[in-house]
């Protein structure tokens, strides 16, 4: 009864909270008698720029790009570190994930210019070097949190170490991973939205642009399509979760 | 262990790739003056002959020193590391002393990359000695704490002048105090606040225990929430308020500013300090509590003397949680006008001016790692204070 009904689960919910955001992008534009009211004295009330699905397609492209790439790597050094071969490399990758974590993202994008320059390119990179850490942290929390019992039955079986780590390793810890895998996400959608600021065509932009010439009704439709894009996908990885085998 | 038996690999392999990266990469620039792009310098041309063989060796003989079998030999790797920490500022004032003459009054020496790079692995060399000598945090912590008092001491001085970074900070020494009075102050009132505001919401959850799911569901819900959109959808209903009542406007409460940092940051922060909160009250042990009102303990004092100490350590890592997002998170209030080392970020990256943005990042992250190890520390103090009143 307390839940608030946006919280319950239910598989209509990322359906739902996908098509809102979907209205909004190629709705907004349409609502300028709304936006006047806010912004009476302004020229324009309606972000021109660029269309707002456009920039929504890039935002989300940028993040699934760099949450492909750095799922793929910090899966990946999660396992060759929990081998016997990588073992000598756990402390200090498993160090660099959590002290990695203490570092705010705004300022890992910050010094991506002076590294790389401005534009989409460095914002990627970015954001795949701060995403990998959640990944890397949780697979390793995943991976070794495995019942020793458990993988020394699957090998008494006759698995070999391959097949321990494909049919037991990853299914009992993919759980783990994905939540690592949604908090990077989520960081990453957030980030990428002030990657504006160094050049990335995101759906920060109608922000950032209202901010510089004092426009509250660009400021407000690209926050509501950030925030939108955020709790649909987040909504989208909670269902994930609940339908992962062993959740 | 069959580890030991072939020595540490993992060393060998930081020393190896800090040598390359520092002879493939530049180690400094020279620009003529502000605005002039930089001339890039390698390791050889930027400090000589003499000092890149002595840094090569340095690094050759970590290597080598923790290759050797049985027992790596971890003591003098970690003095050689320690040296080579020390010997940074002096190869930066090195490279200044060969390259930038009397006769060029604005030419500035920038970082490069290779310079950066060989930072940072000694970071991680660092990291990894910590680990297999099983040194405290703390003491990482100190002689983080001694390098930077070390470098705030050669700051000033003159053959560090030309460093591009400090030309940026002395040309704005009041704006760079400014900036960190206002973003220490934002991260304190945030966390100050929600830890009373949450605190409270706390202690009722615990009173009203059927709210507690949906209310931490609320909060997390405000979390998934992007900075930018939450300091965004601020920003119109605080100008109407302000529009609306001159007396907040008095107070300095307008649409953008500091009124929707805090009240943004707030919001953040209210979720690791309810749940841990919530989470550490509801883990005292019911026996310890029923022994403490046996003993004649009224109420409140249950709650101070005996629930409180023993919920603290989570408590403390709720706070350590959301001071560290609290820092993060100021750095972007910037662009709302909120002050604080953001707006170094942001008006460098205005105006192409890398060093700038440097001088923004870097105590940005300064102030994320010492607030991590500070509340680590203390947490820890209240694990080992709790464990002895315990054994008591």
């Amino acid at each position: 009864m307390s839940q608030p009904a946006l919280l319950r689960g239910g598989g209509w919910q990322p359906l739902l909270w996908l098509a809102l955001l979907l209205a909004a992008a190629l709705g907004l534009a349409e609502l300028e008698g709304l936006f006047r009211l806010i912004e009476p004295d302004s020229r324009t009330v309606i972000y021109g720029r660029a269309a707002f699905i456009d920039l929504l397609g890039s935002h989300v492209l940028l993040v699934a790009l760099a949450a492909g790439v750095s799922s793929l790597v910090g899966v990946g050094a999660a396992i060759m570190v929990t081998r016997r071969w990588g073992a000598d490399f756990l402390p200090l990758v498993s160090q660099l994930a959590s002290i990695g974590q203490t570092i705010p993202p705004v300022a890992v994008l910050a010094l991506a210019v002076p590294a790389l320059g401005f534009g989409s390119g460095p914002t990627l990179f970015a954001l795949m070097l701060y995403g990998l850490l959640p990944i890397l942290r949780n697979s390793l929390a995943g991976l070794r949190g495995i019942d020793p019992a458990v993988l020394e039955a699957a090998r008494g079986m006759g698995m070999a170490p391959l097949q321990v780590l494909w049919q037991v390793e990853l299914p009992l810890a993919l759980t783990v991973i994905l939540a690592g895998i949604r908090t990077s996400v989520t960081i990453n959608i957030a980030t990428a939205a002030i990657g504006s600021t160094i050049g990335a065509r995101t759906l920060g932009d109608p922000v950032i642009s209202g901010l510089v010439i004092g426009n509250t009704a660009f400021i407000l439709q690209g926050a509501i399509l950030i925030g939108l894009l955020a709790v649909a996908v987040d909504s989208l990885f909670e269902q994930l979760q609940r339908r992962a085998p062993g959740a | 262990m069959m580890v030991s038996l072939r020595g540490n690999r993992v060393i060998p392999v930081l020393a190896l790739m800090a040598l390359a990266l520092l002879w493939s990469l530049d180690f400094v620039s020279v620009q003529p003056n502000r605005i002039a792009p930089g001339n890039g310098l390698g390791l050889l041309a930027a400090v000589g002959l003499p000092w890149a063989l002595t840094l090569t060796a340095a690094l050759l003989a970590c290597a080598l020193l923790a290759l050797r079998p049985q027992q790596p030999a971890y003591w003098p790797i970690l003095w050689l590391v320690s040296l080579l920490v020390l010997q940074l500022p002096l190869s930066l004032a090195w490279s200044i002393e060969r390259h930038i003459g009397a006769d060029m009054p604005y030419a500035r020496v920038g970082i490069g990359a290779g310079y950066w790079s060989l930072l940072f692995l000694l970071g991680l060399l660092l990291i990894e000695l910590q680990q297999r000598l099983r040194l405290a945090r703390a003491w990482l912590l100190g002689s983080g704490i001694a390098l930077a008092l070390l470098l705030w001491w050669l700051a000033p001085q003159d053959w560090l002048e030309p460093l591009a970074l400090l030309r940026e900070y002395s040309s704005r020494r009041s704006q760079f105090a400014a900036a960190l009075a206002s973003h220490l102050g934002l991260v304190g009132g945030a966390v100050g606040l929600s830890l009373l505001l949450g605190g409270a919401i706390a202690l009722l959850l615990q009173r009203y225990p059927g709210a507690q799911k949906g209310s931490i569901g609320l909060l997390s819900f405000i979390q998934t929430i992007p900075s930018l959109a939450l300091f965004g959808l601020l920003i119109a209903p605080l100008s109407y308020l302000s529009a609306q009542f001159p007396w907040l406007q008095q107070l300095n409460i307008r649409g953008i500013g500091w009124a929707p940092a805090l009240l943004a940051l707030i919001a953040y922060s209210l979720l690791p300090i309810v749940r841990n909160t919530c989470v550490a009250l509801a883990e005292v042990e019911a026996a310890v509590i029923e022994s403490a009102r046996g003993m004649g303990m009224s109420p409140t004092q249950v709650f101070l003397q005996v629930r409180l100490p023993l919920a603290m350590p989570l408590i403390i890592e709720g706070v350590r949680v959301t001071s560290i997002q609290a820092i993060g998170l100021t750095a972007v209030a910037a662009l709302i006008g909120a002050g604080g080392f953001g707006t170094f970020i942001f008006q460098g990256l205005g105006q192409s001016a890398m060093d700038l943005i440097i001088l923004g990042a870097l105590p940005i992250i300064a102030l994320a790692l010492l607030a991590d190890s500070l509340f680590s520390l203390l947490a820890e103090r209240f694990y080992s204070g709790v464990g002895d009143d315990r054994a008591e």
